[in-house]
């Protein structure tokens, strides 16, 4: 849906769901997946819809992922840093799952 | 340390009320969600400015403009607290708290005063598909823009109507990119009872009604197809977006499209300022809440000042104006300048104000915020993106009695996720008075309750608690 206009001058390197993706720092997390042809960020929690950032702004959660296993964080309010691990946020949190990776 | 003042929101409004504060020798922090000051209208200026100043002219003059602000900001002695949310405003043993939380790390703060300079966000705009990927605000396409240069791949459709889009387009055609269509949902001509105030908007601020015309010409010029009077629209696709289909005089057109921007205008973000419990009413010439205030940015609640696009939306212009004023105000009512002082600094960004208000009046007629997304009737339409409840059982619940938004919760959970209706809370409270025949204010909007940011408890237990 997006691309860069501008060369990665200072690429940062993450994962999402095995995919190995190039980020350029600063980016918002949200940023370096669209620009990385994403556009799935979660299932809902009825059914199994997919959704994507709407306002990246932090307004509307639809850009919601995991990140090191940390879930529910907004894609557009968390910055890339190197070799972080995202994924699809799938649903709501299970009873059981640590806060903390 | 305690300061004075606590602001919160670190756009033009924030920062021009920090800085006049801080002038008069008030200790003030400043808080924002982003990682840098500009709020969303001087968003990653800095940066763009530090890291590729050649790329600035993209986004026309008004963004450079914001950069005297951000240096006046970081040569004061304004505490800046960025990447920082606020997760509540209360009352805590007789003393005014205001509740913050920076990465694991979450405090509170007990300021003299607190001065809410939330902004604005754009109008969420339900409509059947809305929630497939693909399909977002332009105001989030133009954030990807300035902050990690993004541009669409494609040839995007934008639907909507207001300033932000016809300056958005501006900006893509700089970038080379060529929107596909644009459904603009203003009047195709100005309607004769709006001609006086054009007029009287044309002699207070003829530049910026000239700048608009100019960006309609080159739109024209681009190539763009321009439909006007589109009443409704649907997003279409499986995974994502992948075609729209809308109604313009009586027949429907699909299209395919993988990117469909939409901009029904924006309103105050007052979530915060509602938390706090301070007064609202409803605007019905624009649809949204805004802030009860005394003639000095005071609101209902003691203690909680409100400024700027967060009192009502007049841009961010007025904004700073409106901030140098609360600013100047507070330092008044908290002895820090006298009188005579205040009333001379302050004089000039009255008077501004009184102008950008004369244009206002004209946009604020005109741009009106379509029905068709205020009240989304389609029954299958979703209004809360995060329980996924439809109209449909909003209608559902109305007819079975519910009388508004905060009974529904129980029977829907509608409003209850954690966006915490600021994405259906509009839509939700217009469907109640929909069904009911009544107005929105007689309706009411949803109770807003702390924490208005979703918190861990983890972070609550690292709370230092004196």
């Amino acid at each position: 849906m997006f691309k860069r206009i501008q060369p990665v001058d200072k690429p940062v390197h993450l994962v999402f769901e095995e995919q190995p993706i190039t980020a350029c720092e600063g980016d918002s997390v949200a940023a370096a997946l669209l620009a990385a042809g994403v556009t799935a960020f979660r299932q809902v929690a009825r059914g199994d819809a997919l959704r994507g950032p709407y306002c990246m702004i932090g307004n509307c959660y639809e850009c919601r992922v995991e990140i090191d296993g940390k879930p529910n964080l907004q894609a557009c309010q968390q910055r890339v840093r190197d070799g972080i691990q995202v994924r699809l946020q799938r649903g709501l949190r299970k009873p059981g799952e640590r806060d903390e990776p | 340390m305690n300061p004075d003042v606590v602001v919160v929101g670190a756009g033009p409004a924030g920062i021009s009320a920090a800085l006049a504060l801080d002038a008069a020798g008030a200790g003030v922090r400043i808080v924002d969600e982003q990682p840098r000051p500009g709020g969303q209208v001087y968003r990653a200026l800095e940066q763009v400015s530090r890291n590729r100043p050649e790329s600035l002219a993209l986004y026309g003059d008004d963004y450079a403009r914001g950069l005297e602000l951000m240096t006046r900001l970081s040569a004061s002695g304004v505490e800046l607290s960025p990447a920082t949310s606020v997760w509540d405003i209360s009352i805590v043993d007789g003393r005014l708290g205001i509740g913050l939380v920076c990465d694991d790390r979450a405090e509170i703060v007990y300021p003299r005063h607190i001065l809410l300079a939330t902004g604005a966000m754009e109008r969420p705009t339900p409509f059947p598909g809305w929630t497939l990927p693909g399909v977002m605000t332009v105001g989030a396409a133009q954030t990807l823009f300035k902050e990690s240069a993004l541009v669409p791949d494609c040839r995007p459709v934008i639907m909507g109507t207001g300033p932000l889009v016809y300056l958005f387009i501006r900006q893509m055609l700089a970038a080379g990119v060529t929107p596909a269509l644009l459904l603009d949902t203003a009047p195709g001509h100005i309607p004769v009872p709006l001609w006086g105030d054009l007029l009287r908007a044309f002699v207070s601020a003829p530049k910026s009604l000239l700048k608009g015309v100019s960006w309609l010409r080159q739109i024209r010029h681009a190539g763009i197809d321009r439909v006007t009077g589109v009443g409704s629209i649907e997003a279409r696709g499986d995974e994502r977006l992948e075609s729209i289909r809308y109604r313009v005089d009586g027949r429907t057109v699909e299209l395919n499209t993988e990117l469909l921007l939409v901009h029904d205008g924006v309103i105050p973000n007052s979530h915060l300022a509602m938390a706090a419990g301070c007064e609202h009413r409803w605007n019905r010439l624009q649809g949204y809440w805004q802030p009860v205030l005394d003639a000095n940015g005071l609101s209902t609640r003691a203690g909680i000042s409100i400024a700027g696009d967060s009192t009502a939306i007049a841009g961010a212009d007025a904004a700073a104006c409106s901030g140098r004023i609360v600013g100047s105000q507070l330092a008044l009512a908290l002895d820090f300048i006298d009188e005579s002082r205040h009333r001379a600094e302050t004089l000039g960004d009255r008077q501004r104000l009184e102008r950008i208000a004369v244009t206002r009046r004209f946009i604020d007629r005109f741009y009106r915020p379509l029905e068709y997304f205020q009240t989304p009737l389609d029954p299958d339409t979703l209004v809360c993106r995060c329980e996924d409840v439809t109209s449909g059982e909003i209608q559902q619940v109305a007819a079975l009695g519910c009388m508004g938004p905060n009974q529904g919760k129980a029977f829907t959970r509608c409003g209850m996720g954690p966006c915490m209706g600021r994405q259906c809370g509009n839509a939700v409270s217009h469907l109640f008075a929909h069904c009911h025949g009544k107005e929105v204010d007689e309706i009411g909007h949803y109770r807003i309750r702390s924490p208005i940011k979703p918190i861990t408890v983890g972070q609550l237990s690292r709370l230092d608690l004196d």
